[in-house]
């Protein structure tokens, strides 16, 4: 996943990515329209529909919000992995375990003052998610175990570990696998939708990241070993070590995502509650080539989809599915994006060699 | 009709916004050997890879046996008598030597190959022009030189009378390079075309004909090879005068910064590559080590700076024992190192030339502030190194990605030579960059010595071993077979040793290894 980043121009070269963007959503958008089309339903009307469903009314914006939270961490989360090199398909491991984690304490910490309790909640929840990434990380970077395919089968385990506890030990007793609820949230603000407080967390915690790994050494040690290990092994810096942290970094944001889900939207753990957000997390990461600037933008918009998907399917009879195609459409552009990269890199290769 | 066998004039390429080739001009004569020559990134390959078709070239005239191509495409240029040897073999390594010759061209019998055939046919040139190939082997087991005989074959088989060759004798021992000329004037006697593309003036005054020179795209000339010399030829080459033979100057060796006792370490593939290497560096001198590329060379290397696992033995530096330590901690305790390739190990290659600049002191003030880097001052270090070591671009925020290999270089040289310390590991530190930037940082070698740093070179130059150098060793198999002072050496006793053989006039050498051939 290494990613390339020129230098010069930074700003002509923001530009140019903000433009790719935009250019993917329209294209996707317009894809969409096609099927909408072959439906024979009106795409204007379906698009109308659907924005009106993410962003009319206090419940619309908010749900959009409260889809966004996760995904904005998730986004994240994956992004960082990648600047190091790792393709950390694990995120919605760790975001079920900081979940489990977070009520966990919420429940049973009650000893702890309100706000220390935030505190155990948010930072138990991003311990273990990245003790959990560690896992693969070392594996990784040690022994040269894929940590695609270790991140994959910890998820499954990850998830059971969950369904077990919330089914037994931190079982609440009701009819749904689910845990007692916490006994502290996060202020919901815009209800009866579920946004929360937890998106200025995790917005700070994104803006951190993105500080981070433009302006300090670590961050340009991310960044060196992401594109070049042997050369950052070569200059001193220990690429195992940087490759395992930053898997830690991505585990932590995973867990915080996980942590405010608990907290701030369903109040206790739900069962099977991060189905879907690592891997969506993930699509708007890779859509941007792990930029940690765009991807949230990327996650925001696959958030409008989400929220937007009901609101259209009971207006215009548009199923909600159709979201998944522009989704899927969006997975196909993203791609071929990486072919053209190919394709030009091939070609300047061919250049070089024939000016030698 | 014209008596040349390929004529190009007024030929244009470009490869985006760069113009490789700006008024290309070359012809062969049948049955000469024209050399083709200039800095990297003259054009002189792009103008072969046009005429062999590889790329399709935007205005000119090509005429191939006075008949005008409009377009070429490899296998026009093979229909019409052009074979290329390009600078990487294009062979299959699994196959047999037989095998690669006949692929793509094999003689049937029916449904299955008719080998016998095959073989008679291959033989007969193997004999014709007195290559020494084993036709049974595969590729991986056959040396390099012979690997290139190999592609001459593959290429006379397939009828090609025009043969050019793509800096063939980078790859080669000064033995080997000598048994290739004599397979060039046999073919030459038999009428073939030959175009050789180097910048290795010294063979090019061997082996040529004609001397065709590019410079930045444009043709600057041609001469027979009688009217010229090699001063001539680097002026044309470069626009002035260059000074290859730098003066060297008299060591004044002080204390030993490097000694390395009894040094065992593995390769990729081999168990104990390196096995048992003792080696002294001492302040303010050159050591190089000679030998062909493969022997070990960048093995040993890797063990001394903390790449590779060391196995057995010490390395000390200035008195300190550094063995198996990290490559962090050894360039703490006063190594630098300019790495065999700049592509993976020296440079990053995604980032800008201040970040490579800085790569080794990020850590360090006045770089790092806390956590924070202090891109102000990174950005004033690099503009100063650019400065002095004449990096071009000079905007030290540029991508090193577009850099030409003379400037990439000199990126390494200038972070490596501005930390200091107590001894500088070169490897191959002149490879693949053009004579400009060999002058320059041949003579930033020399400075370090005289600053009294230690050096030790590694180099497959011999030229470069012998013109740098205060004393040599030279590397063959994993062992030293041969030590001398650098006036004792030559290119005849080095080239022995660098093929296993014992130099009988020099008593301090040890014990050689077998005979090669």
């Amino acid at each position: 996943m290494p990613v390339c980043r020129k230098e010069e121009g930074i700003m002509t070269n923001a530009w140019k990515a903000i433009r790719k963007v935009l250019l993917t959503v329209v294209l996707a958008l317009v894809i969409g329209a096609l099927f909408i089309l072959l439906i024979s339903e009106n795409p204007i009307d379906a698009y109308v529909a659907l924005f009106q469903g993410a962003f009319d009314g206090k419940l619309s914006f908010g749900t959009t919000l409260a889809s966004f939270t996760p995904l904005l961490l998730t986004s994240t989360a994956f992004a960082i992995a990648a600047k190091a090199g790792a393709f950390n398909v694990g995120v919605e491991g760790e975001v079920f375990l900081g979940g489990i984690v977070a009520a966990y304490i919420g429940v049973n910490w009650t000893f702890l003052p309100a706000p220390m309790l935030y505190v155990a909640c948010f930072l138990g929840a991003m311990a273990v998610g990245a003790a959990w990434a560690f896992i693969p990380g070392f594996l990784k970077s040690y022994y040269n175990v894929n940590e695609v395919c270790v991140t994959i089968l910890m998820n499954s385990v990850a998830l059971y570990i969950t369904s077990y506890l919330v089914s037994g030990p931190m079982s609440a007793g009701v009819a749904n696998a689910q845990s007692d609820p916490v006994t502290v949230n996060l202020y919901q603000f815009l209800k009866p939708s579920s946004a929360n407080v937890g998106l200025f967390i995790a917005i700070a915690a994104v803006v951190f990241i993105i500080w981070m790994l433009k302006k300090t050494t670590f961050g340009y040690k991310i960044r060196t070993v992401g594109t070049n290990p042997m050369h950052a092994e070569y200059v001193g810096i220990n690429p195992r070590a940087i490759f395992i942290k930053s898997m830690m970094i991505s585990g932590a944001l995973g867990g915080m995502a996980g942590c405010i889900e608990v907290l701030g939207v369903h109040g206790y753990f739900l069962n099977n509650f991060a189905t879907g957000l690592g891997s969506n997390g993930m699509l708007a990461a890779l859509i941007v080539k792990s930029d940690v600037v765009l991807a949230p933008f990327m996650a925001f918009f696959l958030a409008i989809l989400k929220s937007g998907a009901m609101g259209m399917q009971q207006s215009t009879g548009v199923p909600k599915s159709i979201v998944d195609t522009i989704t899927a459409v969006f997975i196909i552009i993203a791609t071929m994006e990486l072919l053209f990269q190919f394709n030009g890199k091939r070609k300047k290769k061919k250049k070089d060699k024939a000016e030698a | 009709m014209s008596d040349y066998v390929v004529e190009m004039t007024g030929i244009v390429k470009s490869f985006g916004e760069v113009q490789a080739v700006k008024n290309g001009y070359f012809t062969l004569k049948k049955g000469e050997i024209h050399s083709l020559i200039g800095e990297n990134g003259a054009g002189k390959s792009t103008m072969m890879k046009l005429l062999y078709g590889m790329y399709g070239f935007d205005d000119g005239v090509v005429k191939v046996n006075g008949e005008e191509l409009t377009s070429i495409t490899p296998k026009l240029a093979i229909e019409k008598g052009i074979g290329m040897v390009h600078q990487e073999f294009m062979l299959v390594n699994e196959l047999t030597v037989l095998e690669n010759i006949i692929l793509g061209f094999e003689p049937k019998k029916g449904m299955t190959i008719d080998f016998d055939t095959a073989r008679k046919n291959v033989n007969h040139y193997i004999d014709q022009y007195g290559m020494d190939i084993q036709i049974g082997k595969r590729i991986n087991q056959i040396s390099v030189g012979e690997a290139q005989r190999v592609e001459i074959i593959k290429i006379l088989t397939r009828g090609a009378n025009t043969i050019i060759l793509d800096e063939p004798t980078a790859v080669l021992t000064p033995q080997e390079t000598r048994r290739l000329f004599e397979i060039l004037e046999n073919l030459r006697r038999d009428g073939k075309s030959i175009v050789f593309i180097s910048h290795k003036l010294n063979e090019v005054m061997e082996i040529s004909d004609r001397i065709s020179v590019m410079r930045q795209g444009e043709y600057i000339g041609t001469v027979d090879k009688k009217d010229t010399n090699p001063a001539e030829l680097a002026k044309m080459m470069i626009g002035r005068e260059v000074f290859l033979n730098i003066e060297k100057k008299k060591a004044k060796a002080g204390e030993v910064v490097l000694k390395v006792d009894n040094l065992w370490t593995s390769g990729e593939k081999e168990i104990s590559k390196i096995h048992g290497v003792d080696l002294e560096v001492r302040a303010g001198e050159i050591v190089g080590i000679a030998g062909i590329d493969g022997n070990g060379q960048s093995e040993f290397i890797e063990a001394i700076t903390g790449l590779r696992q060391v196995e057995k033995g010490k390395v000390y530096l200035g008195g300190q024992d550094i063995t198996n330590l990290s490559p962090r901690k050894i360039r703490d305790a006063g190594l630098t190192h300019i790495p065999e390739d700049r592509n993976t190990r020296g440079l990053n290659r995604t980032m800008s030339i201040m970040d490579n600049l800085i790569a080794v002191q990020v850590d360090a003030k006045p770089f790092s502030k806390g956590m924070l880097l202090d891109t102000g001052a990174a950005l004033e270090h690099s503009k100063e190194l650019a400065e002095k070591f004449d990096i071009r671009p000079r905007d030290p925020q540029m991508s090193t990605e577009s850099l030409s290999g003379g400037n990439a270089q000199k990126v390494v040289v200038a972070r490596e030579v501005s930390i200091g310390g107590k001894l500088l590991v070169a490897s191959q530190p002149t490879r693949g960059v053009d004579i400009g930037a060999i002058e320059s940082i041949r003579s930033i070698l020399q400075d370090v010595k005289e600053e009294g740093l230690g050096v030790l070179l590694v180099s497959a130059d011999l030229e470069e071993i012998l013109s740098l150098s205060d004393r040599i060793v030279v590397m063959y198999e994993g062992k030293i077979s041969g030590r001398m002072d650098a006036d004792e050496a030559n290119e005849d006793n080095l080239g022995l040793l660098m093929m296993g053989g014992q130099d009988t006039s020099h008593a301090g050498v040890q014990e050689g290894g077998r005979d090669h051939d």
